[in-house]
């Protein structure tokens, strides 16, 4: 599975959902998420039975990037039961990413 | 997995990909550990004009991912896995990491040096929108503009007269009352009317909107505080090379690089160092690829005389 584009309305649509999502805010302009994104390819693969992975560009959905608090990017936000249960700043290895989200997603260690 | 390989490559920076584009080449089973993708480094510098072949320039991502794919045509294999422990004496070393234990018969050690970060909120993010620490990758996208360059010792000092050649205003920050560079600098420093030097200075806070703004200051004498606005900061405060996982094992300088010469070998029979990470007097991404290369050459030699196992 690949990560999925999102805009306001799609993201609210699977904030709706029971699957948690997981969304990398990012923008074009901004390098170190081009580097990011080999590794969140590969968490979507890897994790995407369990998990929505999705992106957000921050330069499309401004008002949403502001509400949910976007300081930095590229920022990664889990959101569980429509609220959000963790972020990640700048992750400097897919390894990292892994951690966070067996911190958070009882039951996938060892993913 | 008690498949043992080839060869493992720790780092997927320019030169390790050019060793694994080698080591396919000559049919060996080689598979390169990178943490999060091809490039290293240089993966964040936004316009390589220095790589001959690309008039127009390169950016560096771009570069690193054309380097993969090279070497992927010929059967390397990337696996996105940060190494926790190495143990590389054996004949048969063993490297554990984020993804399970693998063994390699030898390893090629492309770590890479990373510069020293002033460890401030932020900073990784920004890198690159305003954040910066290469003078002369980035500084010409400071044309006109006012950057602060932060440190004391030779390289900062030579980064703010670079600077000082292009932006309008640099101002030089450093932490005590007196340069640890060489008094060489002093006629080029005081000739530069750009260029202002604020002592006893350290960087709080990085100031920002989607890109650096300013940073938050304070006097390490009187612990007053105030802000400067600017354009961009460059950070030069020394480099650090990625060898802690190995120190112990393989002889590093007192600066902490792996001790290796042209060859590329180290102190233990099939562990070679490139790029970087290695001991040499000038690191760019052409000296990069170019160990790269003969590190293979000599890990060639030394699995033939290993013979198969």
């Amino acid at each position: 599975m690949k990560a999925m584009d999102l805009d306001l309305r799609q993201f609210q649509s699977q904030l709706e959902q029971d699957k948690p999502l997981l969304v990398e805010y990012w923008a074009p302009w901004c390098g170190y998420c081009r580097r990011l994104g080999p590794a969140y390819e590969q968490v979507a693969q890897q994790y995407g039975d369990d998990l929505t992975v999705a992106r957000i560009d921050i330069d499309q959905e401004p008002a949403l990037a502001d509400r949910e608090g976007i300081d930095l990017v590229p920022t990664l936000i889990l959101y569980q039961n429509g609220k959000a249960a963790g972020n990640l700043v700048a992750p400097m290895s897919k390894a990292a990413i892994d951690g966070f989200l067996q911190a958070h997603l009882p039951g996938k260690e060892g993913v | 997995m008690d498949r043992v390989h080839d060869l493992v490559i720790l780092g997927g920076g320019p030169a390790g990909y050019t060793a694994a584009l080698y080591a396919a080449r000559s049919g060996m089973d080689v598979t390169v550990l990178e943490k999060l993708s091809a490039g290293g480094q240089m993966g964040l510098t936004a316009q390589i004009d220095n790589y001959p072949g690309f008039p127009q320039g390169i950016d560096g991502f771009t570069l690193g991912q054309q380097m993969q794919a090279g070497a992927e045509r010929f059967g390397a294999r990337t696996l996105l896995a940060e190494v926790t422990a190495a143990r590389l004496t054996g004949p048969v070393k063993e490297l554990e990491t984020s993804e399970g234990l693998l063994k390699a018969r030898a390893v090629v050690l492309a770590t890479g040096a990373t510069p020293r970060h002033l460890g401030l909120a932020g900073e990784e993010a920004l890198t690159g929108r305003g954040v910066n620490y290469c003078a002369a990758c980035d500084g010409m996208f400071y044309k006109g503009k006012t950057v602060a360059v932060v440190g004391g010792g030779n390289s900062a000092v030579g980064d703010a007269l670079l600077l000082a050649r292009v932006a309008k205003e640099v101002i030089l920050l450093h932490r005590r009352d007196t340069l640890r560079a060489s008094s060489i600098y002093d006629k080029a420093l005081a000739e530069a009317e750009n260029l202002t030097i604020r002592w006893n200075t350290v960087v709080t806070e990085l100031l920002h909107d989607q890109r650096l703004t300013g940073l938050a200051l304070q006097d390490t004498v009187t612990g007053e505080t105030d802000t400067l606005s600017c354009d961009g900061v460059f950070v030069s405060v020394g480099r650090a090379p990625a060898t802690e996982l190995f120190r112990g094992q393989v002889t590093l300088d007192p600066a902490g690089y792996v001790q290796a010469d042209e060859t590329t070998r180290t102190n233990l029979p099939g562990v070679f160092a490139v790029g970087d990470v290695r001991t040499k007097p000038l690191r760019q991404v052409v000296t990069a690829v170019a160990d790269g290369a003969v590190a293979v050459h000599f890990a060639e030699e030394y699995l033939a005389q290993q013979g198969t196992p």
